[in-house]
């Protein structure tokens, strides 16, 4: 693997002279302003937190409530027993007779109408 | 990790900034040189740098002494430089056969050709994946362990092996290349009656 070894000669580096001092003040500058970040992701939890608490209760009510609400109404109605003329719903059905009388007209034109005149029954009198 | 580290962990722990100024001193060279390594840029070099070490201050309480404190320090930076290759790699950079070949081996001493091999390592190193490039670094250039590398990049020992490998073969095989080409480019040169 010589070409490996050579790996090592790749030309070092090292730190510019005034490295120390760099890091020392970007250290006391992210102290001082470690209590503002903490607040804002503090602020910022929060939001989301109150954001998905109200999320959840909204999908509870709607799982819940919402969904309930047209069965229960009409049942507390009825137990209760009084019913408004506005609970109810007029339905009219139309009748055609028209092809009953048709019907009718085949058949032969006299009619009998048996009429019982006596309470007593007559065996002779067959319907 | 030698005893004195070790108390300055504790002391970093407690908030020292002294304690962290020396810990500083005693890693800044060897951290800038690696992360220059992995990057191939020496000013992100210094601010990747600047940020490890800051890391290294405000985590230091989660730091276990299970693994030495140097390949903790490692492991922050090759955090960092991994993010940073990343964002360069998806922002579309050359590719490994992209790579131009160095094209000046062409004197007979053998510094000048150690020259032109180390650029065009160094060229090869800087298209590498970074999946590669940190364990072939962290291998053949601080001389860590394959056990070392793994409890750095957090990646089983199987896995490490087999990417120091393939790092070194796409290596290989760029240099192999690179060579090939410059001695085309020699010979057409005497041809052409430039020598």
């Amino acid at each position: 693997m010589e070409d490996f070894s050579l790996l090592r000669k790749l030309d070092r580096v090292s730190a510019p002279p005034d490295f120390e001092r760099k890091v020392m003040s970007q250290l006391s500058a992210r102290r001082k302003a470690l209590p503002q970040i903490r607040r804002a992701l503090a602020f910022r939890y929060s939001l989301a937190g109150a954001a998905a608490a109200l999320l959840v209760c909204f999908v509870v009510v709607n799982m819940f409530v919402l969904q309930k609400g047209p069965l229960s109404e009409s049942a507390g109605r009825t137990a209760q027993g009084a019913l408004s003329p506005r609970d109810f719903v007029s339905i009219s059905e139309q009748v055609k007779y028209s092809p009953e009388i048709r019907r009718a007209s085949y058949e032969p034109r006299t009619a009998y109408i048996l009429e019982q005149v006596s309470d007593a029954s007559n065996v002779l009198i067959k319907y | 990790m030698n005893m004195d580290e070790q108390a300055l962990v504790l002391q970093i722990q407690a908030g020292d900034e002294e304690a962290f100024a020396k810990i500083v001193h005693v890693y800044k060279d060897k951290i800038v040189n690696y992360l220059y390594q992995v990057t191939g840029d020496y000013q992100k070099a210094v601010d990747l740098s600047q940020e490890t070490f800051l890391r290294v201050f405000f985590k230091a309480n989660k730091y276990k002494p299970i693994a030495p404190f140097s390949s903790w320090v490692y492991a922050i930076a090759s955090n960092l430089a991994k993010t940073e290759l990343k964002k360069k790699w998806r922002m579309g950079l050359v590719s490994l056969e992209d790579v131009p070949p160095a094209v000046e081996i062409s004197t007979p001493s053998e510094e000048a050709s150690d020259s032109g091999l180390v650029r065009n390592l160094r060229q090869a190193l800087d298209a590498l994946s970074p999946r590669y490039r940190i364990p072939v670094v962290l291998k053949d250039m601080e001389g860590y362990s394959q056990e070392e590398i793994a409890q750095i990049i957090k990646r089983p020992i199987g896995t490490v092996k087999a990417r120091i490998s393939r790092g070194r073969n796409i290596l290989k095989k760029q240099l192999e290349k690179a060579r090939a080409e410059n001695v085309s480019f020699q010979k057409k040169e005497i041809f052409d009656g430039r020598f």
